[in-house]
């Protein structure tokens, strides 16, 4: 069972946070944001609040509130949900000049974003579609979990039993890591870390990451392969996993 | 020292994962057995015998997990086994019960202290949840009073809301304490009066990854004051630790007495039983509660359980098992200081609990673990151990010499 406020934090933390890595590895998106200049502040009414700035090339999602030059209102979570879904407009609050980039570049960011987050097997053939989709699904999996931890129902009860410490998650072999922090059951996911590693997931290639990202492979036989190794404090790899579990509910 | 190669190992699993889940699922697979990492453990065995088994690799490996407890006597006992056979010639699943049942749960009864009638089942987890119904329908209550991180199968009622296939009407009339905190367990009676069914924990504290703890002094004698004082039943889950610490049961050992014991793993030297004990106040509720199963009256277990509790009542086992598990463990503690290593040894002897000290990620225990499976002494990282009657001191001697080496290799490898 899903909640649309857990669901309107993952819609913003996990899927559309995906912008900023699309923006620095794909070669189509670099050129659609070369030149904007552009923020854009999302208010959920009882729900997250997140700003979306593109500049110099880069793009970056944050919580929270600042100046933007585009305000989008949202009268609840589920409003936000639908407009995700296509099914819904927000409500333009601010920046009715700035409607251009509304309509032009903003559905093409989106659309490359759907492109690189619904793999087919043609497609992830390519080995740069791969390498793009395998990193979006990774990053949009664990952000979305850190999210089911913090607001779902069932996912606080999972996270309460998360013990102290941070989780390294990564793909060897050069691949990304993501650093998942457990404090008192609240979770936090970072790129980087200074603090000691308590366990490590670390999925044997890019391969077999998309593999099980995108559940062709189940994650026990990907352990008993060899694929996918736990080690450290597994208790809390055991729980992050029942959340994992909870994200194709959300995630679709 | 040898190192194993487990070749044909991965190629067995490579075809299991075709038409198994997961390849090996459960405590013994490679994920819930956190075989960590996986390349240093076994996945199939080809044979066992006595304190050993042999993978399909023909790599040999001293046992100190006995199939997670089971193997109390070690592999393919002649005694057990010859009366396993014995009985498979007259007859096992049969329509009607072998008389051989009767004798079986004669001797149950004579040798466990608390019990005035056994009821006979397959696994723990069959016993724990039939001692949860007889303590309902005896009571007419629905609440249960548990342990954190206790263990008393895979039940829905046993496990945690938010787990797969879990939901919260599972496990709704569940309360949870912390062990050894009489305190939170008076409150909870105190503030449910007439609620509670049943209180139900291991006889001391053996969860996974932590120590092991016994009971505080008085614990279980305060306990069982609340549980008679407040009509509470009170039911020991002796899966693992029975006729390990005492033949008369865990709860002798610890100085009371229970109103309902599940045994199993121990019972029959590894042929398939479980029992629920229980007095005579609830004989008349566990014969109401709907309960069986097509293999439970079956009488090759019940045979080899007979041969089992008479043999280690022969030989004293909770004595000796304890005698050994101490000579390994303090052989392994010694041998890990000389290392500057703190392995930490917590429980019972004769089924200890260890973890090296010296960082609380587990990192170290499992690579030190690792290179002990690597070489031949079959341990976990995660999970008590467990000492068989057929580990001679031979094997404890070869065993410090193997986990002296993995101490020296992981010592060069971190300091």
């Amino acid at each position: 069972m899903t909640d649309h406020l857990t669901k309107a934090n993952i819609n913003l933390f996990a899927i559309l946070r995906n912008l900023e890595d699309l923006c620095a590895m794909e070669d189509e998106t670099k050129l659609i944001v070369k030149d904007c200049n552009i923020s854009i502040q999302f208010i959920v009414k009882n729900g997250p609040e997140a700003f979306l700035i593109l500049k110099d090339g880069k793009c970056a999602l944050q919580k929270g509130r600042k100046r933007c030059k585009i305000k989008l209102y949202f009268k609840n979570p589920e409003h936000l949900n639908k407009m995700f879904d296509g099914k819904a407009n927000p409500i333009l609050l601010k920046g009715f000049t700035k409607l251009g980039f509304l309509k032009k570049e903003f559905p093409k960011l989106v659309e490359k974003l759907t492109y690189y987050l619904k793999p087919t097997d043609q497609l992830l053939k390519d080995p740069k579609y791969l390498e793009i989709n395998t990193y979006l699904t990774m990053f949009t999996a664990f952000n979305a979990m850190v999210q089911i931890a913090n607001h779902d129902r069932l996912g606080k009860l999972n996270s309460s039993r998360i013990p102290d410490g941070v989780v390294a998650i990564s793909i060897l072999g050069g691949g990304p890591s993501i650093f998942i922090t457990s404090k008192s059951g609240c979770l936090e996911v970072n790129n980087e870390t200074d603090k000691p590693i308590r366990a490590y997931m670390s999925f044997a290639n890019t391969n077999i990451a998309n593999a099980i990202l995108n559940n062709k492979v189940d994650t026990y036989s990907a352990i008993g392969g060899g694929e996918l190794e736990i080690r450290g404090c597994i208790p809390m790899i055991d729980n992050l996993n029942k959340l994992l579990s909870q994200v194709p509910a959300y995630v679709r | 020292m040898n190192i194993n190669k487990y070749d044909k190992n991965r190629e067995l699993f490579m075809k299991a994962v075709k038409v198994i889940p997961a390849g090996i699922y459960g405590h013994l697979g490679p994920a819930e057995g956190c075989f960590t990492p996986v390349s240093a453990y076994p996945f199939f065995s080809q044979q066992a015998k006595g304190a050993y088994f042999w993978d399909v690799d023909g790599n040999r490996f001293i046992d100190y997990m006995c199939a997670y407890g089971p193997i109390i006597l070690g592999y393919n006992d002649e005694e057990v086994d010859g009366a396993a056979i014995e009985q498979l010639k007259k007859g096992n699943c049969v329509t009607s019960p072998s008389s051989i049942m009767v004798e079986f749960a004669e001797l149950m009864v004579d040798t466990v202290e608390m019990a005035d009638w056994v009821f006979f089942a397959k696994n723990g987890g069959d016993v724990t949840s039939f001692a949860i119904m007889v303590a309902r329908a005896a009571t007419g209550r629905k609440k249960v009073i548990l342990v954190n991180g206790g263990y008393h199968g895979v039940a829905p009622w046993t496990q945690q809301e938010g787990y797969p296939g879990i939901i919260k009407q599972d496990v709704e009339n569940n309360f949870y304490v912390e062990w050894n905190n009489f305190e939170e367990v008076e409150r909870i009676v105190k503030e449910h009066p007439g609620e509670i069914a049943c209180f139900m924990a291991t006889p001391y504290h053996h969860p996974v990854f932590a120590d092991n703890e016994l009971p505080a002094d008085g614990y279980w004698q305060k306990i069982r004051k609340l549980c008679t004082d407040h009509g509470i039943v009170l039911a020991i889950d002796d899966v693992r630790c029975g006729f390990r610490l005492d033949m008369a049961g865990s709860d002798q050992y610890f100085g009371f007495k229970a109103d309902l014991m599940c045994f199993c793993k121990a019972i029959a030297n590894g042929w398939s039983v479980s029992a629920l004990c229980g007095i005579d106040a609830l004989k008349d509720a566990a014969a109401s509660v709907k309960y069986t199963g097509s293999y439970w009256l079956s009488a090759v277990p019940f045979a080899a359980g007979i041969a089992c509790l008479n043999k280690l009542k022969k030989i004293d086992a909770p004595k000796h098992l304890q005698e050994k598990g101490k000579k390994l463990t303090d052989g392994l503690v010694s041998i890990g200081k000389a290392h500057g290593f703190d392995l930490k040894v917590t429980g019972v002897e004769s089924m200890w609990y260890m973890r090296i000290a010296n960082d609380d990620s587990f990192l170290l225990h499992q690579e030190w673990v690792a290179e002990c499976v690597r070489r031949g002494a079959f341990f976990t990282n995660h999970h008590n151990h467990f000492i068989n009657w057929a580990l001679t001191d031979e094997d404890i001697k070869k065993t410090h010499e193997i986990a002296d080496e993995a101490f020296h290799i992981l010592k060069k490898r971190h300091f």
